[in-house]
């Protein structure tokens, strides 16, 4: 068969690409189009008419203040949480990477978490605070103590603790590939040129680990910000819709408040937040790349 | 600059594994000593013992007499090139040089005036705003050695440099590197496994083997006086023939019987094996290839010392040519003259020159002719 004609080439390209592509088009573009063209109808989820409304539910979306509040929370929640996932996953990292004893036992061990469903992590946390701290601070305080779930702030505490939980070990191994991907020479040179181990780790490590910081931060960024199964599960928005974040909002409008498009509108710019955060993470990623 | 002392250093790892087995060594100020032995052998172990990024398990390592077991390396006054040259890949070759003098808090117009001479010395003026990635071989090579220089240490190690370069850049920089030193007088500690490079560029040369030193001397001394058959063999390329020969003492005659071939020793080394009780015994002959000689002249000269020979390959080299041929069953290589008539497949006629000869005991393997260091 002729090798270099556009027939053999896109028999080539369908074989290899086809599936991947088709697979790509059923479960990712379609419904992405899908969704979009349901931002111009008034559906309500259930019934078989979907009237046209044009933009009426951007503006509505523009216009939830509920909405808003969410995805103020959602920025609250995200920046702290992306802080200490990231502190404790390098800590951590480091801590793996130092020639301890049964390094690769802790590995293992931080990593677990990550492994436990985001709706089975909540609930047992959700245990954890409503019942076992309470009854620890009752048997210090000789009184009742409330659970931190019960006030505004102490939900939005707990929903960061439980995420740090959950994804700091999953960052620790991205961590644990940057630390590992610094060459000993240079650490080496480092320290005949002069440095000490806070110098080396702040002159030659890190700058060398840029790839794994732009990694954990961004792909914490966007965890967050998509973030669910904990918040339904831990808080469910409680109390007083207090810990209600941008993706509980826009499923409740959606399935709960049967306003579908709105609800569909609102994932949109959802969507577009995570696109802007993603690009910038390539375009920041691939700005600093070293190469040795 | 300074003068270095190691005394019974010996690193041993937790597994009970000796890497360097009692190591001695006296480093006069600007002496270029080179380590050089083969992989394994634990040159680059004793070089890191004295960077300090190895402990020394036992012995005493001083600089200019203050013991540095426990010193750390930021605080040796040492600069080391590495294998891998160990540039920092997110400086620009400026920065990677001024680093060592700005952990130091050195004055940024005494640092730019450093770097820039080190940049002259070594041609890099034009690269200093460039990042390593975007150098070549030789010139990550010359920012490593740059590095070394602008912090004007009291000892540069060097962990074998030159292995990464090609063929040609490496004989290249093996001449800068001596020009170097010689212009900056200063005391190196050298590591390689190329004993080329360990002949052109020490003062002194120490040959190791599992850990243990064999010899330590001058190149020359290294080449004419090789106190071991390890030594013998490892210094020189290509590398000294060594045949088995059976001692025959017959009242003062003294001759070596290999194979089918009697050859006489010359009067200053048939003593050594009367006075060391050798008649009878196999020795091992050690003979250097431009030892071996096809010239028709020294064949007449030396036809008591002659072994009848099959050429099996011939290597012309340019400036000479390499001879292969078994005698007693044992490959030798003759390095002789272009213009030698001898073919592949031709028989030949060998003289050696048995003034040259070096005799080893086959159990020791002790030089017993040059038995001293």
């Amino acid at each position: 068969m002729e090798r270099n004609t556009i027939s053999y080439k896109s028999k080539q390209f369908l074989m290899f690409a086809g599936p991947a592509l088709i697979l790509f088009c059923m479960v990712i573009i379609i419904p992405f189009i899908y969704g979009l063209y349901l931002t111009f109808t008034s559906w309500d989820g259930v019934s078989a008419e979907k009237p046209l409304v044009g933009f009426a539910n951007y503006v509505s979306a523009f216009k939830d203040a509920y909405f808003w509040a969410s995805m103020g929370r959602t920025i609250i929640y995200s920046a702290f949480a992306v802080i200490f996932v990231n502190a404790v996953a390098f800590a951590l990292a480091y801590l793996v990477t130092s020639g301890i004893k049964g390094q690769n036992f802790f590995r293992a061990g931080f990593f677990i978490p990550n492994l436990i469903g985001g709706i089975v992590l909540g609930y047992v946390w959700k245990f954890v605070f409503n019942r076992a701290f309470v009854a620890i601070g009752a048997a210090f305080t000789d009184g009742t103590v409330p659970s931190l779930l019960s006030s505004t702030g102490g939900a939005m505490f707990c929903l960061i603790l439980v995420s740090v939980w959950q994804y700091a070990g999953y960052m620790m191994l991205i961590y644990v590939a940057g630390f590992m991907g610094v060459s000993d020479s240079l650490k080496e040179a480092a320290m005949i040129d002069g440095c000490t181990p806070s110098q080396a780790m702040r002159n030659v490590t890190i700058p060398l680990m840029r790839t794994s910081f732009v990694t954990c931060i961004f792909l914490s960024i966007t965890r967050c910000f998509v973030v669910y199964d904990v918040n339904l599960s831990l808080t469910n928005g409680e109390p007083f819709n207090s810990s209600v974040l941008a993706a509980m909002h826009v499923y409740n409008k959606a399935f709960i408040y049967k306003d579908f498009g709105t609800g569909q509108a609102e994932a949109l710019i959802l969507f577009v937040v995570c696109a802007i955060i993603g690009i910038a993470q390539v375009y920041i990623g691939k700005k600093g790349e070293v190469e040795a | 600059m300074a003068s270095l002392s190691l005394k019974g250093i010996q690193k041993i790892y937790p597994n009970g594994y000796h890497a360097v087995t009692d190591f001695n060594l006296e480093v006069a100020d600007k002496e270029f000593i080179i380590f050089v032995g083969p992989s394994g052998c634990g040159k680059s172990t004793t070089l890191r013992m004295i960077a300090g990024l190895e402990d020394i398990s036992e012995g005493e390592f001083r600089i200019d007499g203050v013991l540095m077991n426990d010193v750390e390396p930021k605080d040796r006054d040492i600069a080391m090139v590495f294998q891998s040259y160990a540039l920092y890949p997110h400086m620009t070759v400026y920065d990677n040089m001024a680093f060592a003098l700005k952990l130091r808090n050195v004055p940024k117009d005494e640092i730019d005036a450093k770097v820039r001479e080190a940049a002259k010395i070594l041609d890099l003026e034009k690269l200093l705003d460039r990042k390593p990635k975007a150098l070549s071989g030789g010139q990550r090579q010359r920012v490593a050695m740059g590095r070394a220089i602008v912090r004007s240490p009291k000892v540069f190690l060097m962990d074998e440099p030159l292995s990464n370069l090609d063929a040609k850049l490496r004989v290249q920089m093996r001449t800068e590197i001596s020009k170097l030193h010689e212009k900056l007088g200063t005391t190196i500690i050298y590591v390689t496994h190329d004993q080329t490079e360990a002949m052109t560029l020490g003062t002194r040369i120490v040959v190791m083997k599992d850990g243990i030193v064999q010899q330590i001397n001058t190149p020359e001394h290294l080449y004419n006086k090789p106190c071991n058959l390890f030594v013998a063999g490892f210094i020189g390329s290509p590398q000294m023939n060594f045949i088995d020969a059976v001692v025959n003492v017959d009242g003062d005659k003294v001759t070596l019987t290999v194979g089918d071939n009697v050859l006489n020793v010359p009067d200053e080394e048939k003593q050594v094996l009367i006075d060391g009780g050798y008649d009878g015994k196999t020795v091992v002959l050690g003979i250097r290839p431009e030892n071996i000689s096809d010239d028709p002249a020294f064949l007449v000269e030396n036809g008591d010392h002659t072994v009848s020979t099959t050429i099996k390959v011939r290597e012309m080299l340019g400036a000479e040519v390499f001879l292969y041929f078994d005698v007693a069953g044992t490959q030798m290589t003759a390095r002789v003259a272009p213009d030698s008539p001898l073919k592949t497949g031709d028989a030949a006629k060998l003289a050696f020159d048995m003034e040259k000869i070096h005799l080893f005991d086959k159990e020791t393997e002790k030089n017993l002719l040059h038995p001293e260091w």
